[in-house]
């Protein structure tokens, strides 16, 4: 099969550096630029010497590789529709970050343009492809814990506003300005946009739909944010089953401008664990692990070190079969919209104070 | 069961010279029965040694502004309304504050979970359920965030409680975690009843608090009932 020439774009993102040695050592790919928003993300990509040249324009960077065919959206999410349309106008793929838009006419414009240009538009949800998560799923698919009851579920992490200051800005994170509740200085766009994953892994294990959620917001760890770090949402699917989630940015860590060894301030920087409880039985998943555990350079800090983070090979695997295949994506923009509007349904529960129906 | 604590209870009023008392079953766990016929409300949590040094840890200042409890209980069988409000009695206790509104989605009567806001401003989540296989022993955390520190009775990267002695035999795995020298031998879930009576019996002023907390437990679990059944959050 001919390889995929591929592109980054923004280079702005958390999960940006997590691309490149999938992008260097899948064969099905080759990769031959980026582009970065600006000199600083250039600064920080040049750090890590891939080799790949990097371009300020994106059309200088078409100009010079005009075979590009498929591009990874790498950017805030304020820029995500301009750049799919970018890409769409000229029939070029798209690999997009986790959060498309949370303006949903704004969504419906993607999915209108992906739809008209017929290209593949995959949607980077990484879970989907983490080997824990796929033993989860076959053992609630083998029926041993009967009807699902209530699934609680954490995505925690540190916040990488510091390395990644659009997180912390409520235009480029959430899209606009946005209160979070009457008298709350806060404003939408922290942690519950950086953490949609547990939201769509629900409906993927239960294979069920959100009806209504109820969300609130804790004060902030980080007093400086002008936007929320601490929440928690809790709700019913379609088919009863209760559901908790914690998508919080609860572990602190240190103010690094390039992410790095030493980040951590809680030995843990990062969680996804599940708590399944069905008529016949319960399952405790962590996502991640076994790990390995230091407390060496540079802090001389207890640490948890993880060991596995291979989600993109698979993810890539996929993207790469969809292109050449001409196959739609498990994670594609109509059905990551159901979870964006569960996202959504959070923040207006948080502003009204009562229950949304999502 | 009684029986065996009461020797236990004795023990420990025979040692320390404390007024007379008996372990009785109430309605809605166990009660300090006094001689003149008062009945008081145990809340053996609140002498649980993890639950008094987590309390120690936010009333020290060694956690800093207290943002979110984060508690998980999951039983072999029980009432799980009745054990979410008893865990957001814990809440409230660790935080020395009452729950002011709370939010429950439940599952029949196997699950529930809750998001609470306590009256000084800190939030809470409680998940909750009672489908563990019988014989299971309980699973729980308690894990509370706050602007500076985390504290919790789980260990970093574990999901479930640590023993102290883990013995391999021809029989197979045993696993013993004995917390208590003077009533060495006795359940450790009756441990902290009978620790939980004797605090009583040797500081009389905790009697009228652990009543007022004990009904405060019950419009918790009112509340959790209602906010299921109406699907909003309920004021306190």
């Amino acid at each position: 099969m001919k390889p995929v020439k591929i592109a980054m774009m923004g280079m702005t993102h958390g999960h940006t550096r997590k691309y490149y040695q999938t992008l260097i050592e899948n064969q099905k790919l080759d990769w031959v630029a980026s582009c970065a928003a600006d000199e600083n993300a250039k600064a920080v990509y040049e750090l890590y010497k891939t080799g790949v040249p990097c371009y300020l324009d994106p059309e200088k960077m078409l100009s010079e590789h005009p075979d590009i065919e498929a591009i990874v959206l790498a950017s805030a999410n304020e820029k995500h529709f301009e750049e799919m349309k970018f890409c769409a106008e000229r029939g070029i793929h798209i690999l997009s970050m986790k959060i498309p838009t949370f303006d949903m006419a704004e969504y419906d414009k993607m999915i209108e343009m992906v739809e008209k240009a017929d290209i593949v538009c995959q949607i980077e949800l990484e879970m989907h492809y983490n080997p824990v998560v796929k033993r989860l799923q076959q053992e609630i698919a083998s029926g041993k814990l009967g009807k699902l009851l209530a699934v609680q579920a954490t995505n925690i992490t540190l916040s990488p506003v510091w390395a990644f200051p659009w997180q912390g800005s409520p235009e480029a994170s959430y899209g606009k300005r946005v209160p979070l509740a009457p008298g709350d200085k806060r404003f939408r766009g922290g942690a519950l946009c950086d953490h949609p994953h547990i939201f769509d892994l629900i409906r993927w294990l239960t294979g069920s739909d959100f009806d209504t959620v109820f969300a609130q917001v804790a004060p902030n760890l980080r007093r400086e944010l002008e936007v929320e770090d601490m929440l928690m949402a809790a709700g019913k699917l379609k088919d009863g089953t209760a559901f908790l989630f914690d998508p919080s940015w609860s572990r602190l860590e240190e103010r690094l401008k390039v992410p790095a060894p030493g980040w951590e301030v809680f030995p843990k920087r990062m969680e996804v664990n599940l708590t399944i409880t069905g008529e016949k039985g319960m399952i405790q998943c962590d996502c991640f692990g076994p790990n390995v555990y230091h407390n060496g350079a540079p802090n001389d800090r207890y640490t948890v070190q993880y060991t596995y983070f291979d989600e993109w090979v698979g993810l890539i695997d996929e993207f790469v079969d969809c292109i050449r295949n001409h196959k739609q994506p498990k994670i594609n923009l109509r059905w990551h919209k159901r979870t964006i509007e569960c996202m959504n349904a959070c923040y207006e529960s948080i502003q009204s104070g009562k229950t949304a129906r999502v | 069961m009684c029986e065996k604590m009461n020797r236990s209870l004795a023990f420990l009023r025979d040692k320390y010279g404390c007024p007379a008392g008996e372990i009785v079953p109430g309605n809605e766990g166990f009660e300090l029965a006094l001689p003149d016929g008062t009945r008081i409300p145990l809340l053996p949590w609140r002498v649980e040694r993890r639950f008094v040094e987590l309390k120690k840890i936010i009333d020290g200042k060694t956690l800093e502004d207290v943002s979110t409890f984060r508690f998980a209980s999951f039983t072999a069988g029980g009432d799980s309304v009745k054990s979410a409000a008893r865990e957001l009695e814990l809440a409230s206790f660790l935080a020395g504050s009452p729950v002011k509104q709370l939010f429950a989605v439940r599952s029949t009567d196997a699950a529930c979970n809750i998001l609470a806001r306590l009256a000084n401003g800190m939030s809470a989540s409680v998940e909750c359920g009672v489908k563990l296989p019988a014989g299971a022993d309980p699973m729980d955390r308690h894990e509370i965030i706050a602007r500076r520190g985390v504290a919790s009775d789980r260990t970093v990267d574990t999901q479930v409680p640590q023993s102290s002695i883990y013995e391999w035999t021809g029989s197979g795995l045993q696993t013993f975690t004995d917390v208590d020298t003077e009533l060495f031998g006795l359940p450790n879930d009756q441990i902290w009843i009978v620790r939980a009576a004797f605090a009583v019996l040797m500081k009389p002023e905790l009697a009228a608090e652990w009543t007022k907390a004990a009904a405060a437990m019950k419009r918790y679990a009112d509340a959790v009932v209602r906010s299921d059944s109406e699907n909003q959050p309920v004021q306190l």
